[in-house]
């Protein structure tokens, strides 16, 4: 966006975006007619002519709004949308892509405009049905349309967000010369006007000159214009002084302000002053007065009249919090014990808290470093005294701050917890590929500092309900790192006695285990800890803790972030499993995960484009706010990989084996099936790119039984690069493929090609396959064994002999189907008595 | 051999006096130092009463150490407290010498009833008890195991399930049954002991896996010398969810006495299954418990090493020999591992030459050869010896699929017709019941199952 262009738009229309309207006579849009639009091709340049035109029907638009004119409204919207279409190519070439701004602010104008008269019931019955007709396909048309603009739509409505307070001085200043009022307002939307041609003329290589540019115009425009431009030229005089009147008002206030604080921070002892700025009951000052003896009352009782203010409307959240921190210097100074001083600290701890007035919104990055600063000195004031006590049950009538044992009422567990909470809040804000992002995380070393601080000092008061919860959030913040120590033990590099996260992990849920009563933090810490035993391969303890847990039953009745969590979990012992080459326990985990297709939506790392408004605004609040921070996430092109490859190792030789038409078997890993169909639909099958067509190839090599092919369709220079590379361990992982893939393809091999062969060597498919013949033999004994194979060895010759008249002609395995179909139905005839009697014998 | 001796883990869930029969088989086998078991010995006994026998124990150890005092002092000071019990539970020694009274008492079954009958009769009072339960005990701290037996009964005669002593008493005398070597009660008591836990639903979960933990290790002892025990331990441990979550959570080296009972029950119906079904939990187990008996089976059954698994029934011999449970069982282990081996050999091959059978079976060529015979006229075993070449030469060949078919189909309509009996005798019976539809229901369904297989 050009500079000029920027401020043009930003600066001014958005401070005043609510109260403007547009004064000028409607007639004024329709003057622009095509003729005259083609005229003016010559001289202006597209981006030019394009944003006038836009700029024009948001004028138009403005009035309908105003007159509640829906079917003109509607049209115009709909010229709007498709001059922006037009426009689309310029805005990408100026703007790199970015939606201007003024044509975000009218998005967000009508949208809020429309759900208000759709929230208007009475109003909406009042109208005329053409009217309300239109009102109703606008609102669909609109909110289809916003979709596209959301992020921009979502920033724009935080900026204004965050200028609030601006915004209100300004307005009380407004209200105070109410006739330069209407003037004024026409302002923003000249201003704008003037941006959109600024840029062009800079085109023509003229841009310091701005009568020149102002000419130019004129010329163009035509005589019909002439009263246009005449109201311009007009409010071109009009607004220098109207706009440097605001200034200077907004210069006074400032100044104003400014004093105020300066006078704060000058003279610390002098109340007085301050209180105009703030909403507390006027008598405070008395107990203040320059010869007050400051004591600890005193002071509490101040400090409890600030915090009376607190979550007020009018209350200034800044200036509490300087209020506070200006007590915290008196006590201070007056030596007034560490409760008192911890107290203070508290109060300001919560008041910055308060600074960010809406939950879903992120603090300021300032207020959290201030956060960051704060939280860790009171810690340190409340571990300094260790028979400091501080906690809910302590009512304010019992607190004691002058005399030991100290008695506060508070809580810093809950501090924690939302610090902990803003962390998260704050990280998600941050674009993920960003440097902003690596400078957040980098602040987490401080979180858990704190959180270690109120561990200690919550374990010092020994309240096991307490403790558990402490204990949770230090699991949450441990869970998902991996520690190359515990390798490295395991391993022998390290001595065995070092204390790794694996460690301390059993410790903590241990804890929880034994200690906890609400059965939400043990489902938490049981879940972190498996999910921790299988991000450092502990495979076995990750999976008789998931078995004896029994969370598989129970999961669905759990809230959704706990649901989240064991999606997490799931996924990541599905891995574990994959590295361990238990290919079935990694399908089975995955396969429920991958079976929904929304793998992105269950693990909570990204929403799915919506289809058709599946869910509210509301509902997509909240499901923001569930989401992981980006530093959490678990690949999901691995995850895919994984359980496409564990798919593929399963369910190849079974399709080997039987003829498809023949056995509908039930199919386990619907996904894999899907791919494999999809792949043979097409006429013509490239070579593969993506993961899947290169898991698709190899799948078909393996149905042939060439195992080589195989192998080099899933490791391979690419595969390596898009998922391998990202997996622990991963030679180890390509080694034990190729083992699986060798084996499974000698099967496969065996099911696909035996009734071509009476006899094969063993030693014959040793070489084939690369195996060693111990492992050939182990895997034809299970196929015979398991009748898969209907044959058997011959040991003096070392072959297999294939037993042809055994095999079931086509009339016998129909009928044996048949027989087992029966058996079947018998058997549940069966159970179905047994239950009646069971049921009987409970009567 | 000492790697594989597991009677430090067992001895953790037993009690003292069910050590010593362990301790004393292993100083027979002299695998351990003999002082340090006799030390062991003395620790435990150091919390029982029973005073000679530490003597005893302690002259061994330190053969020219005079009996120190407190020893004495502490003797006479349990049989002072021994006579003491005795006098306070007086009445119902008197009550159980007298045959009439047991007899009757036999013959009731309502404990109400019979305490009221014994309060009226013989001025019996229920407090008696609390003294039965701790004379009881104390004998059988000094090793009296045989008294606290009948006393114990007695008790159990008397008092209902709900009694707070009850759980105790029931371990004391499966306890003292085991020490008496008294069998069948000993199963008996298991039993109930058994019904005891698994209905008695204790507070908290933990404590009753803990119970269910000594139940199983307890139960060792009866299952390995009683006669049925092969069939209960598999019953017990492998088919009741809750022991086979205790064995994997709590003591997975138990692992070893089930698998020994499974391979020396594989003559047995079901046998199969409940291979497959061990074979199952041994390996989830495999990283928390493997010795040379679990590994044979996975040798054998998961991998198909024969190699390994003759191997593993080498070192499995020698794990036999030394256990205290299982040596009594040990040449029918062997015999029927030989007999596993070479089953599954002959299912897998068409061919096999005796050499080599007989390195796989661990037997010479010519012991081999007649172990083999002897199986074929035993008609255990389809085959012929080729003796030019040396092949020993299957002759069961897989069943054809008609012979599949034949099979699954055969019991279908014997079952079938069980079925409808039973539904029809069912129906005759609550034929005036009208809420009985449901089973009309029933018998439509089966209908089709009966009448299909005819078809065939």
């Amino acid at each position: 966006m050009s500079r000029f262009f920027a401020t043009g738009t930003d600066s001014e229309s958005e401070s005043s975006s609510e109260e403007e309207q547009v004064q000028r006579q409607p007639a004024a849009a329709f003057t622009f007619s095509d003729d005259e639009e083609e005229t003016k091709r010559v001289v202006r340049s597209t981006k030019e002519k394009r944003y006038e035109e836009l700029t024009n029907l948001i004028k138009q638009i403005r009035n309908h709004k105003k007159i509640k004119d829906m079917s003109s409204m509607l049209s115009s919207f709909e010229d709007l949308t498709r001059a922006y279409q037009k426009a689309l190519p310029v805005i990408a070439k100026e703007e790199s892509g970015v939606t201007p701004r003024f044509y975000v602010r009218i998005l967000a104008e009508l949208d809020d405009f429309i759900n208000e008269v759709w929230e208007d019931k009475d109003g909406r019955k009042n109208m005329n049905k053409n009217n309300s007709k239109s009102l109703g396909s606008m609102r669909q048309k609109l909110r289809k349309y916003i979709k596209d603009f959301e992020k921009e739509l979502t920033t724009f409505r935080e900026a204004p967000d965050g200028d609030d307070e601006d915004e209100a001085e300004e307005e009380d200043v407004d209200s105070d010369d109410s006739d330069a009022k209407p003037v004024k307002k026409t302002v923003p939307k000249l201003e704008q006007e003037k941006a959109a041609k600024k840029p062009a003329a800079g085109d023509d290589g003229d841009e310091s000159d701005d009568s020149m540019d102002w000419g130019s115009d004129s010329d163009t425009s035509s005589s019909e214009d002439e009263e246009d431009i005449y109201t311009n030229i007009r409010d071109r005089f009009l607004k220098k002084p109207e706009k440097e009147e605001e200034e200077t008002k907004r210069e006074k206030k400032e100044r104003r302000d400014r004093g105020k604080r300066r006078e704060e921070e000058d003279d610390g002892g002098v109340w007085e002053t301050v209180r105009g700025g703030v909403a507390i009951p006027s008598e405070k000052p008395k107990m203040f007065a320059k010869d007050a003896e400051i004591d600890v009352n005193l002071v509490v009782r101040k400090l409890s009249e600030i915090m009376a203010a607190r979550g007020k409307k009018r209350t200034d959240r800044r200036e509490q919090i300087e209020l506070l921190h200006e007590l915290q210097n008196i006590s201070e100074l007056h030596n007034l014990g560490p409760a008192i001083n911890f107290k203070i600290r508290l109060a300001i701890i919560a008041a910055i808290f308060d600074y960010t007035p809406k939950v879903s919104d992120a603090m300021k990055p300032e207020y959290w470093t201030k956060l960051l600063d704060r939280i860790p000195d009171a810690m340190d004031v409340l571990l300094a005294n260790p028979d400091m006590q501080v906690a809910e049950e302590i009512l304010e009538e019992h607190e004691q701050f002058d005399q030991e044992p100290y008695q506060i009422r508070g809580c810093v567990l809950t501090v924690v917890e939302r610090l902990d909470e803003e962390f998260v809040k704050l990280l998600k804000e941050c674009d993920p590929h960003s440097n902003e992002y690596v400078q957040r995380l980098k602040d987490e070393i401080k979180v858990t500092q704190i959180i270690d601080k109120v561990q200690t000092y919550i374990e010092h008061q020994n309240k096991p309900a307490e403790i558990c919860r402490i204990y949770l959030r230090k699991i949450e913040h441990l869970y998902y790192k991996l520690d190359g120590t515990v390798l490295e033990k395991r391993e022998g590099r390290m001595p065995a006695d070092t204390v790794t996260s694996v460690d301390v992990m059993e410790r903590l849920c241990k804890y929880v285990y034994a200690k906890d009563n609400t059965d939400r933090l043990r489902t938490r810490a049981i879940l972190c800890h498996i999910y921790h035993h299988a991000l450092h391969d502990n495979w076995f303890e990750a999976r008789d803790l998931v078995l004896m847990s029994h969370l598989q039953e129970t999961i669905q009745h759990s809230d959704p972030s706990t649901q989240i969590l064991y999606n997490r979990t799931m996924a990541n012992l599905g891995l574990c499993a994959f590295r361990h080459a238990n290919i079935k326990d990694s399908h089975s985990c995955l396969v429920d995960l991958m079976m929904t297709g929304k793998v992105k939506e269950l693990l909570a790392q990204g929403l799915l484009p919506q289809r058709q408004r599946e869910r509210s605004k509301e509902q997509e609040k909240i499901e923001k706010q569930r989401q992981m921070p980006f530093h959490m996430h678990i690949n999901r092109e691995l995850l895919e990989c994984v359980y496409l490859v564990s798919a593929m190792l399963i369910e190849i030789p079974p399709m080997a084996a039987n003829d498809e038409k023949e056995v509908r078997r039930r199919i386990n890993s619907e996904n894999f099936y899907r791919l494999l169909r999809g792949s043979e639909r097409q006429n013509l099958v490239g070579p593969p790119e993506s993961m899947r067509d290169h898991i698709v190839a190899a799948s078909k090599a393996m149905r042939n039984g060439d195992w080589s092919l195989c192998y080099n369709f899933i490791v391979n220079e690419t595969m390596n690069r898009k998922v391998w590379n990202n997996c622990a361990q991963a030679d180890n992982v390509r080694t034990m493929l190729k083992r699986l893939i060798q084996e499974e393809s000698l099967r496969t091999y065996l099911f696909t090609y035996s009734n071509v062969y009476d006899s094969i060597s063993m030693e014959k498919l040793s070489q084939m396959f690369e195996l060693d013949k111990p492992v050939v033999h182990s895997v034809i004994s299970k196929m015979i064994i398991n009748k898969e194979l209907i044959a058997s060895i011959n040991e003096p010759s070392q072959s297999v002999v294939m037993h042809h008249d055994l095999r079931p002609r086509k009339l016998q395995s129909i009928t044996l189907q048949l027989a087992e179909k029966v058996s079947n139905l018998f058997e549940l005839n069966e159970r179905r008595l047994n239950g009646e009697q069971r049921r009987q014998r409970l009567w | 051999m000492a790697k594989f001796d597991l009677t430090h883990k067992l001895g953790q869930y037993l009690d003292r006096h069910l050590v010593f029969p362990l301790l004393e088989f292993l100083s027979a086998k002299q695998i351990y130092d003999e002082t340090e078991l006799l030390q062991g010995k003395l620790d435990i006994l150091s919390k029982t009463n029973m005073l000679d026998y530490a003597i005893d124990i302690r002259k061994q150890l330190h053969p020219n150490a005079e009996v120190p005092e407190d020893l004495k002092i502490k003797r006479a000071q349990v049989v002072a407290e021994l006579t003491e019990l005795q006098n306070e539970v007086e009445l119902v020694y008197k009550l159980m010498q007298n045959e009439e009274v047991m007899q009757t008492m036999e013959t009731m079954r309502d404990p109400k009833v019979l305490l009221s009958h014994l309060t009226k009769e013989y001025d019996f009072k229920i407090d008696m008890m609390d003294n039965l339960v701790k004379f009881a005990k104390y004998r059988y701290e000094c090793g009296n195991y045989s008294v606290s037996t009948s006393y114990l009964y007695f008790y159990m005669l008397i008092m209902p399930p709900t009694d707070k002593n009850y759980l105790n008493v029931l371990w004391g005398k499966l306890a003292s049954e085991i020490l008496v070597q008294n069998w069948d009660t000993a199963l008996d008591d298991l039993n109930k002991l058994r019904e005891f836990i698994d209905s008695n639903a204790f507070a908290n979960p933990l404590q009753v896996l803990q119970q269910r933990t000594w139940l199983i290790h307890w139960s060792l002892f009866v299952f390995f010398n009683h006669a049925k025990g092969r069939d209960h331990i598999i019953e017990m441990f492998l088919y009741r969810p809750n022991y086979l979550n205790a064995i994997q959570t709590m003591c997975p080296h138990i692992l070893r006495y089930l698998a020994t009972a499974v391979v020396i029950n594989r003559s047995r119906r079901n046998a199969l299954n409940a291979l497959k079904d061990l074979v199952k939990v041994i390996q989830q187990e495999s990283y928390t418990y493997r010795d040379p008996i679990t590994e044979f089976l996975e040798h054998l059954y998961v991998n198909f090493d024969f190699d390994g698994a003759r191997q593993k029934l080498n070192e499995c011999q020698e794990v036999l020999y030394n256990d205290f449970f299982l040596i009594a069982c040990l040449d029918e282990f062997v015999e029927n591992a030989r007999l596993m081996i070479f089953e599954t050999f002959c299912r897998i091959h068409q061919c096999i030459t005796i050499g080599m059978l007989a390195e796989k079976l661990n037997m010479n060529p010519e012991e081999a050869e007649c172990w083999i015979v002897n199986l074929i006229r035993n008609a255990r075993l389809d085959a012929k010896i080729d003796s030019k070449m040396g092949h020993v030469v299957m002759g069961a060949q897989p069943a054809s699929p008609y012979q599949v078919l034949l099979e699954r189909v055969d019991t279908l309509s014997v079952r079938s017709e069980a079925l409808q009996n039973l539904i029809e005798r069912k129906v005759k019976a609550k034929s005036q019941d009208v809420s009985f539809s449901h089973v009309h229901f029933d018998f439509n369904l089966i209908m089709p199952v009966l009448t299909e297989p005819m078809e065939q």
